[in-house]
């Protein structure tokens, strides 16, 4: 163990780090101090900016309309984490269990369908949840509904969207952490006569915490800001955050309200985080995000 | 009762495989639709293969959108998996913030990153294209794999590392032998994840790319002024069936080399 | 696992190789010239037609909105691109800045076709910089089959029995518009109260809105999700050529105009080369292909009359046609703008409930 001195390993350690320090604070820092900077600045007549300090964008949020969109993203986000969670966490889980031959099938099963185009996925979907489109077509042959359901363009086909969207994320996040989990650990467990769920409460849930946890992120952020997905399965009736960012850079050249509205997203997503890694995690979680 | 658990996970994998894979086989089918409507049925016809076949930038698009992902994937896993190793190894208080920064990407609007790219990178002088494009994938590629890795490092079992030490190895051999193999589900899945996102990127492609420099995604969704046709299903498709016929040639070859599936077992 | 990722890398390259394409090398005794529009504004033949002609090879690479497009035109200080084709509104912006040139009208011999409605307009009043391309209306289609009254206005979009059966595109300045053009006002208004009172306006036709889109809207028309809907012109045309009983409306408060129009940007690479591109697309027989192909107006008198039946319908102006009741969307004020996002906002929420 000390056949090292430690300062030595450290200095080796610090070399690791260093390309991804240098590229973060190029890549990242700089943007994000680009965008604070910006969000405090006067929009110019017609085009760009001028070099005017001014709270006026970060005011403007807090009118109704504004306010809502952010409950309506957040309404969706949570509902769409949920969701996910909830098929994603078992669906990674199971396939951890799975034969090495079977991990690597269901590792290619999962990435193939990203060698599709996502809005010509998305088409697929129109498809199915169009009037009398394949979902109609089934549920009425089954003599389960009489007439078409006009699921299209509505609050739950976005739903199924972000879902179907994101649900990767989650599962290989679980996957990998339940991957290289220790099932002797929970043999373990059971042979000190703990109940299956309840050794699945206090060893494995615990180990793959960890997965599940950057599941969510991956997930949650994401769907606060995806809203093409709201614009072609929702009809752009569900007004998001993110489809309001792209409409006043957009269409309404507003860059500063739109550096603004970024910087309150951000803050927010930070702040659910950090709360739930809170409720979730405990100490041994500190330093995830 | 193993036994039955074992089946309903099975079930419960193969429902959620197949949902997944219904808007796929519809995309697949209405590649070969006569009708130029998306969603419409009008009759079989190859017309829209005749067309993708014409069709050369589209080609030249889907290699550039290929490069692009394997190299922003690449490096993407160099930047993480030796960044989330680091910092598992050292306790620094600038690992927050750092942490915080380096997932930023993803909490930031796509559309914010790619201004910033475009202002920053002419200030550099880059030359618009490939260069700046895989520069500017990346950077929201590397929470990914970082995110993936970390979360599999936190808490592995570090008593094989030690005995590794123990026995002599340097800390290079250990990360080689030990680290590296035991983080590899998660080092894959954060490329496949990255490459994914590059695969499919957009708006920071747009702002990023030079005149001669053309990805598939830019292709697809800069025909808005005159409405997107099934070419693009026709080409997905052909995509597909490219992926399947590598994937069978891979498993006969992989069956032929027994040995090779047995060290992969002893790797995972 | 270590296989696994090089199987992946590998799939990928071989992926690649089997389309067979790598990235053309340049040919540095060739002449080029660097196109920029959004894709698909022309067919294979016209570019080759012109690379054939002349012996330029033409680079075409694309935007997705005209905000790129300007945002990466600045950055290049008017440099990199020879020719650009955008919406008339940008075009103003751009010769705001400065990133415009003067086109050399000697070189332009053919310019003598183009229809003079679709110049001397707000963007360009003196025709120094801008030659147009194509023209949109804005107008209403609806089925009359699902439809069992006569729309003939906006005013009849926000019939009751309209409900939940209505699409429309997603730009504001265009559906505000309907409510100020109801209201006898103009599209480009700079009083903030008027703007605001077409905004409630707007939140009566909430309930009819089934979908806002920019993209494919015609196939929600021609698929029967949607009984009426407000599009874009080359919208209008591909649902005209799938279902020819459908109903096109000029609607009788008044017509929005947009054109697109190509300009040469002030420090192009070839900017000879982008002049001769603008003088072969307005050969008729060749704006005649290009216009088939994207389904806008055409803005070629000549071209007029060589354009195939089927598609003279909506591709030529009709002969009723009166420049008084057309108005092009301008852009207005910082402050009138942001009353036209709110309002739009609102909307859109009022459409999710």
């Amino acid at each position: 163990m000390n056949k090292h001195p430690q300062k030595a390993k450290n200095r080796g350690y610090w070399l690791t780090l260093l390309p991804l320090y240098l590229f973060t604070i190029i890549f990242v820092g700089a943007p994000l101090l680009y965008m604070l900077v910006l969000s405090f600045l006067q929009r110019a007549e017609t085009w760009g900016i001028t070099g005017q300090f001014t709270f006026r964008n970060y005011a403007q949020i807090f009118q109704p309309v504004y306010l809502k969109t952010f409950a309506d993203s957040l309404k969706l986000a949570f509902l769409s984490t949920g969701i996910i969670a909830l098929i994603g966490y078992p669906f990674g889980y199971f396939m951890a269990k799975l034969s090495p031959k079977g991990k690597k099938w269901m590792m290619l099963a999962l990435m193939v369908p990203f060698w599709t185009n996502s809005l010509i996925r998305l088409y697929g979907w129109i498809i199915i949840f169009r009037a009398n489109g394949t979902l109609d077509q089934i549920l009425m042959g089954l003599n389960i509904t009489q007439s078409p359901l006009k699921l299209l363009y509505t609050y739950p086909a976005v739903v199924v969207g972000m879902v179907y969207a994101l649900l990767q994320f989650m599962i290989f996040s679980v996957y990998s952490s339940a991957e290289k989990m220790d099932w002797k650990l929970v043999e373990a467990a059971r042979d000190l006569g703990a109940s299956p769920l309840k050794a699945f409460l206090t060893v494995t849930l615990k180990l793959t915490l960890p997965g599940l946890l950057s599941g969510v992120i991956l997930t949650f952020i994401p769907s606060m800001g995806l809203f093409f997905i709201a614009d072609i399965l929702g009809g752009n009736k569900v007004v998001l955050v993110g489809s309001l960012i792209q409409d006043q850079l957009v269409k309404a050249h507003n860059t500063p309200f739109a550096a603004a509205l970024s910087v309150v997203l951000m803050l927010m997503t930070t702040l659910m985080i950090a709360l739930y890694k809170k409720i979730a995690g405990g100490k041994e979680l500190e330093g995830l995000i | 009762m193993k036994q039955k658990t074992f089946r309903f996970s099975h079930l419960f994998l193969g429902i959620v495989l197949a949902v997944m894979y219904l808007p796929i086989v519809l995309l697949v089918v209405y590649s070969f639709n006569e009708s130029k409507i998306s969603s419409v049925w009008g009759g079989f016809s190859f017309k829209w293969y005749q067309q993708l076949f014409r069709d050369k930038q589209m080609f030249e698009a889907l290699w550039n959108s290929i490069i692009l992902g394997v190299l922003s994937s690449v490096s993407a896993a160099i930047l993480g998996t030796l960044g989330a190793f680091g910092m598992t190894k050292i306790k620094c208080r600038s690992n927050h913030v750092m942490e915080y920064l380096v997932t930023l990407p993803i909490m930031t609007p796509e559309i914010i990153l790619a201004m910033v790219f475009l202002a920053f990178f002419s200030l550099l002088g880059l030359p618009f294209g490939m260069t700046t494009l895989v520069l500017g994938h990346t950077a929201f590629c590397v929470p990914y794999v970082f995110m993936l890795v970390k979360a599999s490092l936190v808490g592995m079992d570090s008593s094989l590392a030690e005995a590794a030490r123990d026995l002599g190895a340097t800390e290079i051999q250990v990360f080689r032998d030990i680290t590296l193999p035991l983080v590899a589900p998660a080092i894959a899945s954060g490329m496949v994840l990255s490459f994914a996102m590059s695969f499919d990127d957009v708006i920071i492609s747009l702002f990023v790319t030079g005149v001669n420099v053309n990805t598939l995604p830019i292709r697809v969704y800069t025909q808005i002024k005159t409405g997107v046709t099934p070419e693009i299903n026709a080409l997905c498709t052909l995509m597909l069936a490219a992926t399947l016929v590598l994937v069978a040639v891979s498993a006969v070859i992989g069956r032929k080399k027994p040995n090779i599936n047995e060290q992969q077992k002893e790797n995972v | 696992m270590k296989k696994w990722i090089s199987m992946g890398v590998a799939a990928a390259l071989t992926a690649g190789a089997l389309a067979g394409c790598g990235a053309t090398p340049k040919n540095e005794t060739k002449q080029e010239m660097n196109l920029f529009t959004w894709m698909g504004m022309f067919p294979d033949e016209v570019i080759q037609g012109f690379e054939k002609e002349t012996g330029i090879k033409v680079n075409y690479s694309s935007f997705d909105t005209d905000e790129t497009m300007l945002q990466k035109l600045s950055q290049a200080k008017g440099g990199e691109y020879d020719l650009i084709i955008a919406d008339d509104y940008i075009i103003q912006t751009a010769i705001e800045q400065g990133l415009v040139a003067e086109l050399d009208k000697t070189k332009l011999s053919n310019l003598e076709n183009v229809n003079p409605i679709f110049q001397s307009q707000f963007y360009d009043p003196e025709n120094v910089y801008t030659v147009p391309f194509g023209a949109g209306v804005q107008t209403i289609v609806y089925n009359p089959e699902t439809i069992d009254f006569e729309i003939t206005g906006y005013e009849d979009l926000w019939n009751p029995a309209l409900k939940d059966n209505l699409a429309i595109i997603g730009n504001y300045r265009v559906i505000n518009g309907m409510a100020l053009k109801i209201m006898g006002e103009s599209y480009n208004t700079e009083n903030t109260a008027t703007v605001e009172q077409a905004g409630k306006k707007l939140l009566e036709l909430a309930p009819n809105i089934r979908l806002i889109k920019d993209e494919n809207t015609q196939d929600d028309l021609i698929s029967g999700e949607v009984g009426a809907a407000v599009m874009y012109t080359s919208q209008v045309t591909l649902a005209k050529l799938a279902n020819p009983d459908l109903k096109v409306v000029f609607p009788k408060e008044g017509i929005g105009l947009g054109i697109m129009a190509q300009f040469i940007p002030s420090k192009a690479p070839n900017a000879d080369a982008a002049h001769q591109f603008i003088n072969y697309i307005l050969k008729p027989e060749v704006a005649k292909q290009y216009f088939e192909h994207v389904g806008y107006y055409s803005t070629n008198t000549k071209a007029d009359e060589l354009i195939s039946e089927e598609y003279k319908e909506f591709l030529t102006l009709p002969s009723d046609f009166s420049a008084d009741k057309v108005e092009m969307i301008a852009p207005v004020s910082a402050e009138i703008e942001e009353a036209h996002v709110k309002a739009w906002t609102e909307f859109k929420n009022a459409c999710g409930q």
